[in-house]
């Protein structure tokens, strides 16, 4: 794929109507829908008119006037990005006349702008430089001795791009991004005519600014007035492979822009069905871990974890490893080794590493950190539905009139998605928040919630039942849709369970401390206010009633007949790029990938004859039950891909216990993880640019992930699970990810449509993908449910075990940040530190006045399970009694104050719900400072011996 | 409530009381179901690999009292 | 004894309120009026007498024993019988300057809420037809057809649609909508009423500039005194920050919406998606105070006066060197010789009349040859000239025509809201070549330009830096400064998005079309041309 830049067509493509209008361009008729744009219209029929404003991503603005037309039996030159297309009408975009005006206006632009071409960082990637060759200026009149904004200092403070003044054009084209793109409404210009200046926020520069540094603007610029920092250190690039991001469930696709062997940038893709072109500033900008020099490249064993690693061939690493399972194995037996697939893997590894503990160790020990995040989501909606996915695509969420977002912070999360949830919002659509906290959506520039519903954290169930309540005593469920579509049976055993006055609003309120009436009123907009859509996050999942809470979810969009077409539907906002995907392969112990349980024996007996072993039937382990069955001593050896358990499952200490426990610890990663303290071999992992594969979003598309330059470590990571896989006696051939996509296809239903010559035709395919849906599924249950009819079940409100009291008086929750993904493994190796340098403790004013705490101080935070030691923040966002932090830092390390609780039926820890004790600290723990010692020691390497 | 009466502590759940407490964890939340017994027992069969309903069975003939009484229901119809 | 006293800003400009407080400490009933529009004869007192209202003007704080017993030596009689008042066709300020402008009694009695009356008794589409009818054109100066404005928002579906009453008069020498807003407001507000009922309008804005504080102060007090009258329909008054692009209406619409004002393209137009995005009327305070007027008398009374496709009446506001300052409404068709010498009496320094203004700063200059033009906006048009607000600014012959033409420019950049590109760096390039053919031109053409005009130096290294590596060193004679200044108001006028951009040039070439000797050409361009 050579370099091109990507079709702007001036201006978005018109809202359907289904009409069309007939016209004639410079002489050539044709027919477009009506209200597309002349500019449009001319593009499309393979004209190209003058244009700077203008950009296809963004509405209309007609500022630059250069795209001036003559249409016939009009007056003067309508500016062709901001008039439509009209039946009969005769438009000349090309005539001397037009030349003249568009030279004059371009005249006037290069009389304020440097004339430093040659040495500008987008010298030959500039549209105005393109413009001005377009329209044939050759003369700047005017001289170059008047009034100026040339000379004005840049704006260096970004640390991924840059803003310089001087070559501003003032086109607005980077403060509509911010607005209608991005939605975060961080640019203006300030200032009136010759004056007007770009600025971010009152006078502040992008840093410290309100700025998300999503790139939009970067994308924006017609000149090199907002610019990448790479690309005026690298060169402008030459080539393009577009690609998958490797951040979050989004799925956004990139160009990775390179020059030579080297990345250059990576730019939002266009036609990116998941992002439609747009980013945020962990895909676009925070890639360089890839290269950090932190990351590992060399295979490394050791005897023990008090040793020093050692760097070995390839060739002896694997031998080891495979060794080292046989050898516990033969030792323990065959059910005492396990792995876990990595949610940052692609399928097709996943895939691999799950077939090589189900082919290769011969047992069901793997799971997959979707144990830790969505495993409720699988569950429930499974249970009631009788898919483990999401219903809808994002698209979905622009035909949505009610949006209830629960446990989920979509503006940090999820940012290119929420970006859309803005639009959307801004467009009209009503919004109910229930959240502990005060998040970003509650209320920020042009969006307001229109409930906000700030429960105590564990009460979801409770909450989400109440709702039912109001929904079914005051008849607000939709009995057409309930009666056609679910068993009507099961309908009112659920409508009675929730009718009964325990589960009213007022009869909840002192345990949620949620007024019933907002509560009511929530209920009422949700189930009447025109197609509802309910989008969840880890704040519903990672709780002790997780499963119960997405099912209570379930419940509500089946009584309220929100499920089965655009715009409504129960969306899990998933974590990691591919835990849909690694959930789909099989990753789960008790199934095989498209979710069929170990125990049914035709699925069973597909997979046998193609692996051509007998595979076991009992369900494998759980994480938390491997290191369980670890410190009972039955668990001896454990494959961990992409994963580090350590720092990112709960209660670190038990994590830790069980890690140290085992014989054989193989930690494949790109840096010496957490959980590499406690490794016996690590094998260097491979980045999502230096393989070729697939990742599934969470809405189920399939997207491919392209190589992008060679891996620095050797081998991609699939590669390396076939030399494992090989070395214990297994003899897999593949020598594309494309073949191992075949054989997942030939064993997977849901799954059969999907190959690689139509994903590189189509771009992308939602699962189902098989003869019964050729083109793939955007929308799910749209004439009835997976599982035949939509099952409402009784969702009981258990509470926590996790209690406060006198001496943990506070309730714990924990999330992540904008600029820092998961651990922080990535992010923290990219300049993302710029705003996100530690893990803070939120705290409400309240409870810091009790404690005589201040904003910036340290503090201890103790919990039954441990305690650790970080910064205080002192916000409202939080509400008395709640204290909040994210898990980004291992010099934090959140999960050692997080507990054993779980979900009742899949073990999803209950990350939201511990109750601590918070109060002032003079420093480190001595669990931390414990820790940073034994990390130091244990991340030691060997130096290598001399060659003599 | 007291602290005391906590089932957890700083020390980690010994694997025995860890799956004795999960047991009941899924019965007590199946237990508005209609017949919550033998979805325990169905979940817990397809959940959980024998070894760790073999110990289930162990604990449970040790300590009698340790399992309520949907999940000793469960149990049974495990073992049947 | 009850006597008259203006309280128009300019009268108390004028020292109205000290006149006012003499009459009143002198025991009288002073009631306070709008101006009637004549600035020669403020403060103008008018004493209420068996033979009608006596007018004395003007008159000062220590005259009151005089005017009260008759004998003040600027006694005027009845002012409606002075030649300035008696040859107006006053439709729209017939009460400006008589009535008590708060005084809902006043305002009922002279033919008040007639309008409105008319309106409710008759159907939506009914009053647009009327209106279509009158030929009244949008009077803020792009003379569009008011009746199909309103037609378009008659038809939009939509739930709530606006009225907005753009009077953020901004132009030089201008004063008609302060006038009207301060002396008849109810005029105003039925107009406004009647627009919202032929269009189904719910609430309504009257965006007023904040250097009008007596005119914002009167349309609230008169708003909240007849809200009981045009309800269901409401009213509110905006207050501009003092941006002359807000006078632009999707300027306007943007400052109402609480954002920058900034000129949004067309379309959309604001009849369709306006105000919050909902259809929306938008004119000018001078079209909807015609309109009760028309509503009350019939649509054939308004269009009988007028000319050609200009109907009805102007009230055209003389300014500048002038010896009749003032307001001066007349049916469309009167020659601007007629306006400017007849009406105004000529220059108030007494030199001779080199040029005048039309239509505000944006408005072009005509030479006395050109005063058999007739007011009426295709004639206007055809002469590269406009209508606009209709301000009339007079100078004499010691006028810089240069300077007048520099000064355009000079506004245009200041005003500019940046949007575009032909304004925000065309003016300040027009700026700048204006002061290269003044400094190019023979000294002795004209007086030299105030140096502090002068663009600032302080670029000059780099600007010199930059120079030097210009693709062509800048020609800077005469020719070539005029040519480019011809080239620059050619891709202002034809490529700016809104008037400001678009207008500029009207005074600029027409300063340099009319007066080429004060531009350092050798003669005018009619004769070289031969």
């Amino acid at each position: 794929m050579s370099f091109s830049r990507e079709t702007d067509h001036g201006t978005p493509a018109a809202i359907a109507t289904g009409k069309s209008v007939t016209l004639t361009i410079d002489g050539q008729s044709v027919t477009l829908p009506e209200g597309t744009s002349i500019m449009r219209a001319a593009s499309l029929t393979g004209g190209s008119i003058p244009k700077l404003c203008a950009t296809d991503s963004m509405d209309s603005f007609g500022s630059c006037r250069l795209c001036l037309v003559e249409v016939e039996g009009r007056n003067g030159y309508p500016a062709s990005c901001t008039t439509p297309v009209a039946e009969g009408m005769v438009v000349r975009t090309q005539t001397e006349r037009l030349k003249q005006l568009r030279r004059g206006v371009m005249e006037l632009y290069i009389s304020d702008h440097p004339l430093d071409c040659l040495t500008c960082g987008a010298n030959g990637d500039c549209e105005l430089q393109d413009q001005a060759g377009a329209v044939g200026l050759r003369d700047v009149r005017y001289g170059y001795d008047g009034a100026t904004n040339m000379g004005q200092a840049k704006d260096q403070s970004n640390p991924y791009f840059d803003f310089d003044p001087s070559k501003c054009i003032v086109c607005s084209r980077c403060v509509r991004a911010c607005e209608e793109v991005q939605g975060t409404f961080a640019l203006t210009i300030e200032g009136m005519g010759f004056d007007s200046k770009v600025s971010p926020s009152q006078g502040e520069d992008f840093l410290g600014s309100e700025c998300v540094s999503c790139g939009a603007c970067v994308q924006a610029c017609p000149t090199a007035s907002l610019i990448e920092k790479s690309v005026v250190e690298v060169g402008t690039p030459d080539r393009a492979i577009v690609t998958t991001c490797a951040y979050c469930g989004v799925g956004c696709t990139f160009r990775a822009e390179m020059r030579g062997e080297e990345l250059v940038r990576m730019v939002p893709w266009k036609d990116g069905k998941a992002n439609r072109g747009h980013s945020c500033v962990k895909g676009r900008f925070a890639w360089g871990y890839a290269q950090h020099q932190d990351r590992i490249l060399n295979p490394m064993i050791r005897a023990s974890v008090s040793e020093p690693w050692r760097e070995v061939s390839w060739e002896e690493a694997i031998a080891h490893t495979a060794s080292e399972f046989r050898r516990i194995q033969g030792k323990y037996g065959t059910r005492s080794i396990g792995g876990i697939t990595s949610s940052r893997c692609t399928n097709e590894e996943t895939f691999l590493v799950q077939k090589l503990i189900r082919q290769g160790f011969g047992n069901n020990n793997v799971d997959t950190c979707a144990r830790v995040c969505h495993s409720p989501t699988g569950y429930g909606l499974s249970q009631t539905f009788g898919t483990s996915a999401g219903t809808q695509d994002f698209d979905s969420v622009m035909q949505a009139d009610v949006i209830l977002v629960i446990g989920a912070n979509p503006t940090d999360g999820h940012p290119v998605f929420a970006s859309r949830m803005k639009k959307r919002l801004r467009q009209g659509a009503k919004l109910i928040v229930m959240d502990p906290r005060r998040t970003d959506l509650v209320k920020s520039p042009h969006v307001e919630a229109e409930h906000h519903l700030p429960l105590r954290p564990g009460t979801n169930v409770a909450m989400l039942t109440a709702m039912a309540h109001v929904i079914v005593t005051e008849k607000l469920y939709d009995e057409a849709f309930i009666r056609e579509r679910c068993d009507w049976d099961e309908f009112t055993d659920w409508a009675d369970f929730v009718s009964e006055a325990v589960r009213s609003p007022e009869a909840i309120e002192p345990l949620t401390g949620v007024k019933a009436d907002e509560v009511r009123a929530a209920a009422r907009l949700y189930a009447t206010g025109g197609n509802g859509a309910i989008y969840y996050g880890l704040g519903v999942t990672e709780h002790s009633q997780g499963s119960s809470t997405v099912m209570a979810i379930a419940n509500l969009a089946m009584a309220t007949g929100n499920v089965g077409r655009e715009g409504v539907g129960v969306n899990p906002l998933r974590g990691q790029n591919n835990v849909q995907g690694a959930c789909d392969m099989g990753s789960f112990p008790h199934e095989f990938s498209g979710y069929r349980h170990v125990s049914d024996t035709a699925t069973r007996a597909l997979f046998e004859q193609a692996w051509g072993v007998s595979l076991d039937a009992e369900p494998g382990l759980r994480i938390p039950n491997m290191l369980d069955a670890a410190t009972d001593g039955t668990f001896k050896g454990l494959f961990v891909q992409g994963e580090d358990i350590l720092q990112s499952d709960p209660n670190t200490h038990h994590v830790a216990a069980g890690l140290a426990a085992m014989e054989c610890v193989v930690v494949q990663d790109l840096f010496l993880n957490e959980t590499a303290n406690y490794a016996h071999i690590f094998l260097p992992g491979s980045t999502f640019l230096e393989k070729d594969g697939t990742f599934t979003n969470a809405e189920r598309r399939i997207q491919r992930v392209r190589q992008v330059m060679a891996p620095l470590n050797g081998y991609a990571d699939w590669e390396i699970v076939q030399l494992v896989a090989n070395a214990m006696g297994l003899d897999w051939t593949y020598d594309h990810p494309a073949q191992i996509m075949d054989e997942i296809a030939a064993l997977t239903p849901t799954f059969a449509g999907v190959h690689y010559d139509r994903l590189e035709a189509e771009g992308s395919l939602q699962w189902p993908a098989n003869d019964a849906a050729p083109d793939g599924t955007p929308t799910m249950h749209i004439d009835g449910f997976v599982r035949g009819k939509g099952k409402f079940v009784v969702t009981d409100y258990v509470p926590t075990d996790e209690k406060t009291g006198p001496r943990f008086p506070l309730l714990l929750t924990t999330g992540r940040i904008l600029s820092h993904y998961n651990v922080g493994a990535q992010t923290r190796r990219t300049a993302n530190t710029a705003w996100h340098p530690e893990d803070r403790l939120e705290i409400h004013p309240s409870d810091a006045d009790n404690r005589g705490l201040k904003d910036g101080d340290w503090v201890t935070l103790r919990s039954r399970a441990g305690e650790t030691t970080l910064r205080a923040l002192v916000t409202e966002r939080v509400a008395p009694g709640v204290v909040y932090t994210t898990f980004h830092h291992p010099e934090t390390q959140a999960n050692v104050i997080t507990t054993d609780y779980s979900d009742w039926a899949t073990n999803c820890p209950e990350y939201k719900v511990t109750a601590v004790q918070v109060m002032a600290s003079n420093g480190p723990s001595d669990w931390q400072r414990d820790y940073a010692d034994q990390a130091r020691t244990s991340r030691r390497i060997a130096p290598l011996e001399a060659a003599e | 409530m007291s602290d005391e009466s906590e089932v957890m502590s700083t020390d980690i759940m010994s694997t025995g009381d860890r799956l004795i407490y999960m047991a009941n964890q899924i019965a007590r939340n199946l237990a508005a179901q209609r017949d919550a017994d033998v979805q325990t027992a169905e979940h817990i069969r397809k959940y959980w690999t024998g070894a760790m309903r073999a110990r289930l069975q162990e604990l449970a003939a040790e300590r009698p009292d340790a399992l309520s009484p949907i999940a000793a229901q469960a149990l049974r119809r495990i073992a049947v | 004894m009850r006597v008259f006293v203006s309280r128009d800003m300019a009268s108390v400009a004028l020292g109205a309120d000290d006149v006012a407080r003499a009459f009143a400490d002198a025991g009288c009933d002073v009631v306070r009026t709008g101006s009637r529009g004549l600035f020669s004869i403020e403060p103008l007192v008018e004493v209420e007498t068996d033979d009608g209202r006596i007018g004395f003007g003007p008159v000062g704080p220590g005259d009151v024993a005089a005017v009260l017993d008759g004998t003040h030596a600027t006694r005027l009689g009845k002012v409606e019988e002075l030649a300035f008042f008696a040859g107006q066709q006053r439709f729209t300020f017939a009460r400006c300057g008589v009535i008590d402008p708060l005084s809902l009694e006043d305002y009922a009695a002279l033919h008040g809420w007639q309008g409105l009356a008319a309106a409710r008794a008759q159907a939506p589409q009914a009053v647009v037809d009327t209106v279509k009818a009158s030929g009244l054109r949008g009077r803020g100066g792009a003379g569009f057809p008011t009746g199909i404005k309103w037609q378009t928002v008659l038809d939009a579906p939509a739930g709530d649609k606006f009225i907005v009453c753009n009077a953020d008069e901004g132009d030089s020498g201008t004063f008609a909508d302060r006038m009207l807003m301060e002396g008849d407001p109810y005029c105003l507000i039925e107009g406004m009423a009647i627009a919202a009922h032929a269009v189904g309008a719910g609430h309504g804005y009257i965006y007023i500039r904040s250097e009008y504080p007596f005119a914002i102060y009167t349309m609230r007090l008169a708003i909240e005194r007849s809200a009981h009258l045009v309800a269901p329909f409401t009213l509110e008054v905006r207050e501009g920050a003092g941006a002359y692009v807000c006078g632009e209406e999707t300027a306007l619409l943007d400052s109402i919406e609480g954002k920058r004002g900034q000129v949004r393209a067309k379309p959309p137009l604001p009849a369709l998606k306006g105000l919050f995005g909902q259809p929306t009327v938008i004119n000018n305070v001078l079209s909807l105070a015609a309109v009760p007027f028309i509503l009350a008398e019939g649509a054939d009374a308004y269009a009988a006066v007028g000319f050609g496709r200009s109907r009805g009446t102007m009230p055209v506001q003389l300014a500048g060197n002038v010896r009749h300052g003032g307001l001066y409404e007349i049916g469309f068709g009167i020659t601007l010789g007629e306006l400017v010498n007849d009406v105004g009496g000529g220059t108030a320094s007494g030199r001779p009349v080199r040029a005048v203004q039309v239509g505000g700063p944006l408005g072009a200059y005509f030479p006395p040859s050109m005063f058999h033009l007739p007011f009426d906006y295709e004639a206007f048009a055809q002469a590269g000239g406009l209508i606009g607000h209709a301000g009339i600014t007079v100078f004499d012959d010691s006028v810089d025509m240069a300077h007048m033409a520099r000064f355009a420019m000079e506004f245009c950049a200041a005003e500019s809201c940046g949007k575009c590109t032909p304004c925000r760096i065309g003016s300040t390039r027009g700026v700048e070549i204006m002061d290269r053919i003044m400094a190019q031109r023979a000294p002795s053409a004209a007086a030299q330009p105030d140096p502090g005009l002068l663009p600032s130096q302080e670029h000059g290294s780099l600007a010199k830096a930059l120079y030097s590596r210009a693709p062509s060193r800048i020609d800077t004679s005469l020719d070539a400064q005029t040519s480019l200044l011809r080239d620059l108001c050619d891709t202002m006028k034809y490529g700016s998005l809104c008037a400001l951009g678009g207008f500029t040039p009207y005074p600029v070439l027409s300063a340099l079309d009319h007066f080429p000797e004060d531009f350092g050409a050798r003669a005018p361009i009619k004769e070289a041309a031969e």
